[in-house]
């Protein structure tokens, strides 16, 4: 069965691959014949004039609006429906429909109480709709947070219709608008270029590249994902200016099918589902198969048919735990909360409790584990390396900058830079100031801000004369410029250049050690190289900085430079010092690593960087630990080709995206199972097979839990394989969002690490609080069963056992939320789905039969307690049944022979519902207080250090005084003011609970893998 | 194939042979449980029976510790008719005979010699008590006379029929035992009287039928439950007891309708019941004497 389910599952995936592939495909296509339209219509009025409002506002009506639509869903209403109709929903509304039938038929006899029947089937409607609409809430807030993070962003187009530009709002854009954009906007459709200067864009939300990409008019690649002349909706251009015309809206868009496609990614089931499906499963079936035995047996003793059916009714009312989905619901929904106060906005609430099953993290590097800015990591210079502060906050320690060589080296990365703060910052701290440039410059000009200070007052001091920027077309890795000096007298000109390493050394003949210019030779040169080596083995991109005071007499002042000419000095230049940066691990990072390795949870880091870099910044951040080898470098090692290696011998591992690619699925599930450490490097993020998508395949089929972090579009379709798919909040895209089950705000990796650790306390209180939840159901059954075959009067009714559901029991249930963890959860190994079941055998026979027992011969006690007391002898009791109910006998002696008539003994019934409800209270005061903990005494735990279940313990007794001697309360709910002895009889049995309970626990602790703990520990 | 996979694990789940393990659970295993569950149920058993017991012994024998619910006594007629509705017809006997039985039946025990043999005749007018000194009990209990003959034309002594045949029906009253209970003060009786029950008919439209009703006469006279009956110490302690009762005879009833009566009692003593409650001091029926074939 298993077997074949597989073999469909896999011919599905297979099938949905090729759909994705030809749906790709097909896009391309389209693409293409989008722009040879274009080219035909290229007209040089029609690039001045763009589209006329009138054409523009009929392709509007036509295309709709430009925005991405949200996957279509369910519609309302079926969601709704749904959220009412799950297996106890369904025993629940049987039972109303019980409930109104008695009613009906009652009421046409004109029964005293038959208004109880009503009220019943009232009730239980009410629970039904009141906890789906609950449920319904939940997931209506949930897809409310992707649209108040669509919200967030109003975006603007500027845009030439009519012959005139516009700013308008980019959702009017339509299929020919003309657009131009400019640095720092977003691209506000799929655009083809027909003119571009500088212009770079950021495809990083959509490719995962992290690369700018510069974009020209010119089609280069047949790829509309690999041309440079079409820029995506929802990229970022960077720099430049470039015009286009929009040649696709909407879900029409790259990123719009990929968001599509991803949506049609089947949605794995949450464990905490699969948990709690199972477990509603077995309880409908339990109580239907309860109701319906003692339905034959009640028609078999001779009972009518209608009160047969009403015992029906009655059991599946008792049977049913009515408040414990609204239970685990806000105990989710608290942990929930607690999260997101931690920046984890959980969409979907049962992931909270599958980041506590997390065995894998796969993660991205960028912006997750880092902190995804360049910051200046390493310099080189007077022959030293020094560090630099890649502290967030600039917490850490600064290097010597005592040296004249720093100056000079500071000056030339200063001057030779073209990023600018964007204006209206200052309040900001510099590491968080927006800046316009791209990242190394961006990195340079926060560095030297931070050591110089106001680098926009230092630039205006040097003057600059010309500038030479980096420039792809014509392959110069250099960039330099010439400024005049700050000192007016001075006329010579300064040159500053910076470039690739050894690019800049060759143009040098002298290097600056400690403010002395030194003739650069061989010592200097090796020196050079071995500081290059080493950040670069550190996967820092480096930088070489030189510069030159120009020759006063041959540049006098007011000397034409000409960029292109390069009519000056460019050699024999002064070496000053290499700058080295990266994007440094965050701070929380390696902690949070390390916390998940202790927790025996995997991290793995999968990103587009080159494998050096990955490499670097996983072992940084302790990914890779120390000492662990990978294939290669046990070859060096060992001096043995590669081949040679035992690949077992590698705990690490580090697979670039062209290995990944020739892997089979098995060799990739034997690359995972082997090296216990790995990196995937320089994904291509190509979409639809993904490399994430790939991997969590890989994991998920060696039975790992899966989390999967990620921002880009292209990561949607992981995410939503994933067993709990985690979103960026300020990196990610919205398709990303959309497709993950919980959001980091922060996009900081320790926020995960909270969330495994709250995931996994919440599991574990899950367990506590079912386990309270389960309990009682037996001391609402027995009565029922007591009731059927040894016929004493009815000693608790349905309502009672509804208000002990959904009243006085919630609030101490969901109190087990709050509980502490018993041991260091995060030293424990993730559980096995399994294995460790939220309800097991043991929980529910522990439960049931013992506790439950328990509680049953407390409620019984009490009961004919009450009745003894009243009049009523336990032994008059069995059998009377049918005269206790018998509406015309208004003389019905007791045994000590006075007369009761039938309101009298109404009411007598009430007030046992009242004294066994009572002890159900006592009895699970001292439940909720063993429950406390499963396997540590509670004295070890703590009695009060749960406030929220002290109070949850004072509320339940208020409620239930409230219930008693509330003036009313007989008439409405069947409850009737009792006397205060009759609390105090079930105190025994609560003391018995509590005492056994220690001696269990006592048990478990003291003789570890005993028959007693295999039997006793749930 | 699948099928084949699903009954087998079904089928190792209950017996599984390699392990031999029934349910999951070798037999040893199974043994052990259930001797485990038995002690434990053995010991809560044990533990209900001691509670039951300190329970049993808390109690009295001649008083139940509360009497919460029976504030205000029920108040019941006879014969009761089927669900408080008596109606016969006068021409034909089997209708009627039925009550006469009832009736019979009911006064049977108040039969003078009886009485004159179980009970002994009390002062009338005040109240009966034989209270215990400390803990000596002073038991059993004496109990008053009640004649039969006190109910005079409703004793069924003179007219065998209770004037049913004649369509003057006798219906018996009492007031339900209550240990304890002194049902007025300043020494004034209690006692009963019956008229015309209101009753709806329609939205906010009552209606009653005491023109209907016609004469009524009360035995013993104005219908009283004599003091000296009171208070009742329980059937232990007062094995003979005899309710006191109140016959009423209607002399002159419309005949061939349906007629609401209702009966309470009347007493400075007893608090009003509970809305809710129909029979508490009080008691409504319906009669119907038809005289047509």
């Amino acid at each position: 069965m298993f077997e074949m389910n597989g073999e469909v599952d896999v011919k599905m995936k297979k099938k949905k691959k090729i759909k994705k592939k030809d749906r790709l495909e097909g896009m391309k296509k389209e693409m293409d014949i989008v722009s040879v339209i274009h080219k035909t219509r290229r007209r040089e009025s029609w690039r001045e004039y763009g589209l006329t409002s009138s054409k523009a506002a009929e392709v509007l009506e036509r295309d709709g609006p430009n925005e991405l639509l949200p996957p279509k869903g369910t519609p309302e209403y079926v969601k709704f429906a749904r959220q009412l109709a799950g297996g106890l929903q369904c025993l629940m509304w049987v039972a109303a429909v019980i409930c109104f039938i008695a009613f009906g038929i009652e009421f046409s006899r004109g029964t005293l109480g038959c208004f109880d029947d009503l009220y019943l089937a009232i009730t239980l409607i009410t629970v039904v709709v009141v906890t789906g609409c609950f449920g319904y809430y939940q997931e209506f807030k949930s897809t409310n947070i992707i649209a108040s993070f669509k919200n967030l962003v109003p975006q603007q187009a500027l845009v030439i219709r009519d012959g005139q530009k516009n700013q308008i709002n980019a959702m009017d854009l339509v299929v020919g608008d003309l657009v131009e954009i400019k640095g720092g906007d977003r691209v506000p459709a799929d655009i083809r270029i027909i003119f571009a200067q500088g212009c770079k864009v950021d495809n990083s939300s959509l490719t995962g590249e992290s690369e700018p990409q510069s974009k020209t008019p010119e089609c280069t690649h047949e790829n509309p994902l690999e041309t440079k002349n079409i820029a995506f909706f929802s990229t970022t251009c960077l720099e430049g200016v470039a015009t286009g015309t929009v040649i696709n809206t909407g879900d029409r868009t790259i990123i719009g099918r990929i968001a599509s496609l991803a949506s049609g990614v089947g949605n794995e089931k949450t464990p905490i589902a699969i948990e709690i499906e199972h477990f509603v499963d077995i309880i409908a079936g339990l109580a239907i198969f309860f109701g319906f035995t003692f339905f034959v047996v009640a028609m078999f003793i001779g009972y009518a048919f209608l009160e047969a059916m009403i015992f029906f009714m009655a059991i599946v009312v008792a049977y049913v735990p009515e408040g414990l989905l609204a239970t685990v619901t806000v105990c989710l929904s608290l942990t929930a909360k607690r999260l997101a106060r931690k920046n984890c906005v959980v969409k979907n609430l049962e992931a909270v409790e599958t980041l506590g099953s997390t065995s894998v993290i796969c993660s991205d590097k960028t912006g997750t584990l880092t902190q995804n800015r360049m910051t200046v990591a390493h310099l080189w210079f007077d022959n030293v390396i020094h560090a630099a502060d890649t502290t967030e906050d600039q917490s850490g320690q600064s290097f010597d900058q005592s040296s004249e060589t720093w100056r000079s080296l500071a000056r030339v990365a200063g001057l030779c830079n073209r990023a600018i703060f964007k204006p209206n910052q200052e309040s900001l701290p510099i590491p968080r100031r927006i800046v316009v440039g791209d990242a190394s410059e961006t990195a340079l000009l926060k560095f030297t801000e931070l050591a110089i200070g106001n680098m926009m007052e230092y630039r205006e001091r040097f003057k600059k004369v010309v500038e030479v920027p980096f420039n792809s077309t014509n392959k110069n890795t250099l960039m330099l410029s010439v400024h005049e000096l700050e000192d007016p007298m001075d006329l010579r000109y300064l040159l500053v250049m910076k470039g690739a390493p050894e690019r800049i050394l060759e143009r040098c003949s002298t290097i600056l050690i400690k403010g002395q210019e030194m003739p650069l030779e061989e010592q200097w040169r090796e020196a050079f190289q071995t500081a290059y080596m080493d950040l670069g083995s550190l996967g820092e991109r480096v930088l070489g900085f030189c510069h030159i005071y120009l020759n006063e007499n041959e540049f006098p002042r007011g000397y034409k430079f000409d960029s292109d000419e390069m009519n000056f000095t460019t050699s024999g230049l002064c070496f000053a010092g290499l700058i080295s940066m990266i994007d440094p691990p965050r701070a929380t990072v390696p902690d949070a690593v390390m916390k998940c390795r202790t927790a025996g949870i995997r991290v793995v880091m999968v990103t587009g960087d080159h494998p050096i870099t990955a490499r670097a910044i996983a072992a940084n951040v302790g990914i890779i630990t120390e000492g662990s080898e990978t294939v290669e470098d046990i070859a060096t090692r060992k001096r043995i080709p590669v081949e040679q290696v035992n690949r077992r011998d590698a705990r690490a591992c580090v697979i670039s995206g062209g290995q990944l690619k020739d892997m089979s699925s098995e060799e990739l599930d034997e690359a995972l199972r082997s090296h216990p450490e790995m990196v995937f490097a320089r994904t291509s993020p190509q979409p639809p097979s993904s490399p994430p998508l790939i991997i969590v395949e890989s994991c998920q089929r060696l039975g790992s839990i899966v989390a999967v972090t990620g921002d880009g579009v292209n990561d949607s379709p992981a995410l939503k394989k994933a067993d709990i798919g985690i979103a960026m909040g300020i990196a990610g895209s919205d398709a990303a969002k959309n497709a993950a089950d919980m959001i980091l705000l922060d996009d900081n990796f320790a926020s995960i690490v909270t969330g495994v650790e709250q995931g996994r306390l919440i599991f574990d209180n899950l367990k506590k609080s079912i386990a309270y939840t389960l309990t009682k159901n037996i001391p609402e059954l027995t009565p029922y069963l007591i009731y059927i075959t040894v016929s004493v009067p009815l000693p608790l009714g349905c309502i009672t056992i509804l208000m002990i559901e959904l009243a006085t029991d919630i609030f101490p249930s969901v109190s087990l939320a709050y509980e502490k963890a018993e041991s260091d959860i995060m030293h424990l190994k993730p559980r096995n789905p399994r294995k460790d079941r939220l309800v097991n055998e043991s929980l529910a026979a522990y439960s049931y039969f013992q506790i439950g027992a328990i509680q049953s011969f407390a409620g019984f006690t009490d009961y004919f307690t009450a009745m003894a007391q009243e009049g009523w002898y336990p032994l008059l009791c069995v059998g009377l049944r049918s005269h206790w109910e018998n509406v015309h006998l208004q003389d019905l002696q007791d045994s000590y022979g006075q007369e009761w008539t039938y309101a009298q003994r109404l009411y007598q019934q009430y007030t046992c519902y009242t004294v066994f409800f009572i002890s159900i209270e006592i009895c699970q005061i001292a439940d909720v207080l063993i429950r406390k903990t499963r396997r540590l005494s509670i004295f070890q735990q703590g009695f009060f250090r749960n406030k929220v279940l002290v109070s949850a313990i004072v509320f339940q007794l208020l409620l239930g005084n409230l219930l008693c001697y509330c003036p009313g309360m007989p008439n409405i709910f069947n409850f009737m003011p009792i006397r205060g002895q009759w609390w105090f009889v079930p105190i025994p049995y609560g003391i018995l609970i509590f005492v056994y309970d220690e001696i269990r626990k006592l048990g478990v602790r003291r003789h570890p893998g005993s028959w007693w703990d295999q039997e006793l520990y749930y | 194939m699948a099928k084949d996979a699903e009954k087998s694990t079904w089928k190792d789940f209950i017996w599984n042979s390699r392990t031999r393990e029934f349910c999951g659970r070798t037999g040893s295993s199974w043994g052990l449980i259930l001797l485990f569950y038995l002690v434990f149920y053995i010991f809560l058993a044990g533990m209900f029976c001691l509670t039951m017991y300190v329970m049993l012994q808390t109690l009295d024998d001649y008083k139940p510790t509360w009497q919460d619910r029976l504030g205000t006594p029920g108040m019941m007629i006879r014969p009761r008719g089927q669900a408080m509705e008596i109606s016969y017809n006068t021409t034909n006997t089997e209708t009627w005979d039925m009550y006469i039985k009832t009736l019979d039946n009911f006064l049977s025990p108040y039969n003078n010699s009886l009485q004159a043999e179980k009970n002994e005749e009390c002062t009338p007018d005040q109240y009966f008590i034989q209270a215990d000194s400390g803990d000596v009990k002073n038991n059993p209990k004496r109990s008053c006379q009640f004649n039969r003959t006190f109910l005079e034309k409703c004793s069924g002594l003179d007219d065998h029929t209770y004037g049913y045949q004649a369509g003057k029906p006798c219906i018996i009253i009492k007031l339900n035992r209550v240990i304890g209970m002194l049902p007025g003060k300043d020494g004034q009786a209690p006692f009963v009287t019956c008229g015309a029950k209101r009753y709806k008919v329609g939205k906010d439209e009552w209606k009653e039928d005491s023109d209907k009703i016609g004469e009524v006469e009360y035995y013993p006279e104005n219908g009283t439950f004599n003091l000296m009956y009171y208070p009742y110490y329980g059937k232990k302690a007062q094995v003979n007891y005899s309710q006191p009762l109140v016959a009423i005879k209607f002399l002159n009833i419309t005949l061939n309708e349906d007629i609401n009566i209702e009966c309470r009692i009347i007493s400075n003593n007893i608090p009003p019941g509970s809305v809710r409650d129909k029979f508490a001091g009080k008691v409504s029926f319906k009669l119907r004497i038809n005289t047509k074939g």
